[in-house]
């Protein structure tokens, strides 16, 4: 029952995907191999998430290798990662909606194995802007509200009910 | 209508947390977002019968006072006056539709944020954290309803199964913190220190042999179920609609029944000794309970790096921090148990039960 839900109400949310565009593309060696790198907004934003492909010159089939990333909004964990075909454009390498938490200078970089043997090399430094919208002190002073909200009625019901003088039974 | 509401409430608060974990694991094994999917349909559906369930009974006790029949306190808890006495609302569902009220107002605020930030999947944003704190509002507000009729068996059913869901959730929150540099995971505090004072909570508000094993045994359905749901929804949801899933996946456990402490019931059964122990000795309660809350949290702690092992291949954990979870038991601990305690006393507060008062 439930699989022919997903079914029916599933069909109409798949229109809704947009295509992976690409707005400007930059060009990157490693090794033998030229990437295109590919992305979706252009200049890019702190915070603001975009899609990024990578395609190397001859397309990706037979090779293989990682996505090198560094800059100050990277975390140890995504500094190096596979490189993965990008869920809504299945013929190239990419990340999808993917930010950068701080503005700075980014490196991307590759190191690919394929028919021409390892290659290894980056983008030169990627600008990120500083983000878009509010500050952001704002902006978590505004998401903080139902918390305060949450600790000025418990701090009222502890006034009125005074809980530690109250008798506790287990 | 006692029952009714109650039950709505927590059937909301349910789809809601089955909601989150699926989301969580579809943005995980699938990708792509677009408001019009259907693990958010069910995070704003579950916020929407809580919230309406709640309205309808909120109606229903200011009906009834105005027509000189109030309702008793076991209905929702104290009666609350609103706009002068225009309304009365019982607290519960007054808490309850709160929370519900700004899940949808926040909803708005997150489709905004995702305009100006675009669809980046990530937990700790100002909008979602919002969307999390008002769920996890009206879970609190589902709590105290059941809490008001506590001396009623449904009731006692209801406080065993909404605690599980507290637990489960409520941690989520705590990623709120996570881009702050932290030595520690906040989130694996977050586990220990909602897992054990919510524990304590049950346990006091059932307040009787084999309570706190009951809320433990409904979490761990709970988490087996979700561990089962999560993926199998993503995965068919994906095929559904003709959708990859993603390249590269590892074989983790699925992200939010992943953690969900899975030793608590051993936990379950200390705190059981302990009042036991209370109660057969007539021993100061409020001691007891600072015990059983700091024992709770040393058990979680130390479960927690062993549940990793066991349940993730791709979590590097080392000594270093095992120690640290084990080290941050105590305190943690001590303020679960200290506010746990109180806590039990205010919920209880909401309506007398003959055999307390």
């Amino acid at each position: 029952m439930v699989t022919a839900a997903l079914c029916v109400v599933g069909a109409a949310p798949a229109m809704a995907y947009a295509p992976v565009s690409v707005v400007h593309t930059e060009r990157a060696q490693a090794g033998p191999y030229a990437v295109t790198v590919g992305f979706s907004t252009w200049p890019i934003r702190a915070l603001k998430s975009l899609d990024f492909t990578f395609m190397p010159d001859g397309g990706i089939a037979g090779t293989s290798g990682q996505l090198l990333l560094d800059g100050p909004g990277v975390k140890s964990d995504m500094r190096v990662t596979p490189l993965v075909r990008h869920p809504r454009k299945r013929d190239r390498w990419g990340l999808d909606t993917k930010s950068f938490s701080a503005p700075g200078i980014y490196f991307i970089g590759f190191a690919i194995d394929g028919p021409l043997g390892h290659g290894e090399g980056s983008l030169p430094g990627v600008v990120v802007q500083s983000q878009p919208g509010p500050p952001m002190a704002l902006s978590w002073t505004v998401g903080s509200l139902p918390f305060i909200g949450l600790v000025v009625f418990l701090a009222v019901a502890w006034r009125r009910i005074h809980p530690g003088r109250q008798p506790l039974t287990l | 209508m006692a029952r009714s509401g109650a039950w709505a409430v927590w059937a909301g608060s349910a789809i809601s947390t089955l909601g989150i974990s699926w989301d969580v694991q579809w943005h995980k094994m699938v990708g792509p977002d677009t408001f019009f999917t259907l693990p958010h349909l069910a995070l704003y559906s579950g916020s929407a019968i809580a919230g309406i369930a709640s309205l309808v009974m909120v109606l229903t006790a200011t009906v009834a006072h105005r027509t000189g029949r109030p309702v008793a306190r076991t209905i929702g808890g104290t009666p609350v006056r609103l706009f002068g006495g225009a309304v009365t609302a019982p607290l519960g569902y007054l808490i309850s539709g709160l929370g519900a009220a700004s899940f949808l107002l926040y909803g708005l605020l997150d489709l905004w944020w995702h305009s100006i930030y675009g669809f980046d999947a990530v937990l700790n944003t100002p909008s979602h954290v919002a969307l999390f704190l008002s769920i996890s509002i009206t879970m609190i507000g589902g709590l105290i309803v059941f809490a008001a009729a506590r001396d009623q068996l449904w009731a006692q059913a209801g406080i065993a199964v909404t605690i599980p869901i507290l637990i489960t959730f409520m941690p989520i929150t705590t990623n709120a913190f996570s881009t702050l540099s932290l030595p520690l995971d906040p989130v694996i505090v977050g586990i220990i220190f909602f897992s054990s004072m919510l524990l304590i909570v049950g346990a006091g508000l059932l307040r009787r042999p084999g309570g706190a094993i009951a809320v433990a045994a409904a979490l761990g359905i709970l988490q087996a179920f979700l561990w089962w749901f999560s993926p199998w929804a993503a995965v068919t949801y994906a095929a559904s609609i003709g959708l990859p899933l993603r390249d590269g996946l590892v074989p983790a456990p699925p992200e939010v029944p992943g953690a969900v402490p899975m030793f608590l019931v051993i936990a379950a059964l200390a705190v059981e000794a302990l009042f036991w122990r209370a109660r057969m000795r007539q021993l100061d309660a409020w001691r007891v309970v600072l015990v059983a809350g700091t024992l709770t949290a040393l058990v979680v702690a130390a479960t927690l790096p062993l549940q990793m092992t066991l349940t993730d291949p791709t979590a590097g954990i080392g000594l270093t921090d095992v120690a640290l979870i084990v080290a941050l038991g105590t305190p943690f601990g001590l303020l679960a148990g200290f506010l746990g305690a109180r806590l039990i006393t205010m919920l209880r507060a909401t309506a007398q039960t003959t055999k307390e008062s």
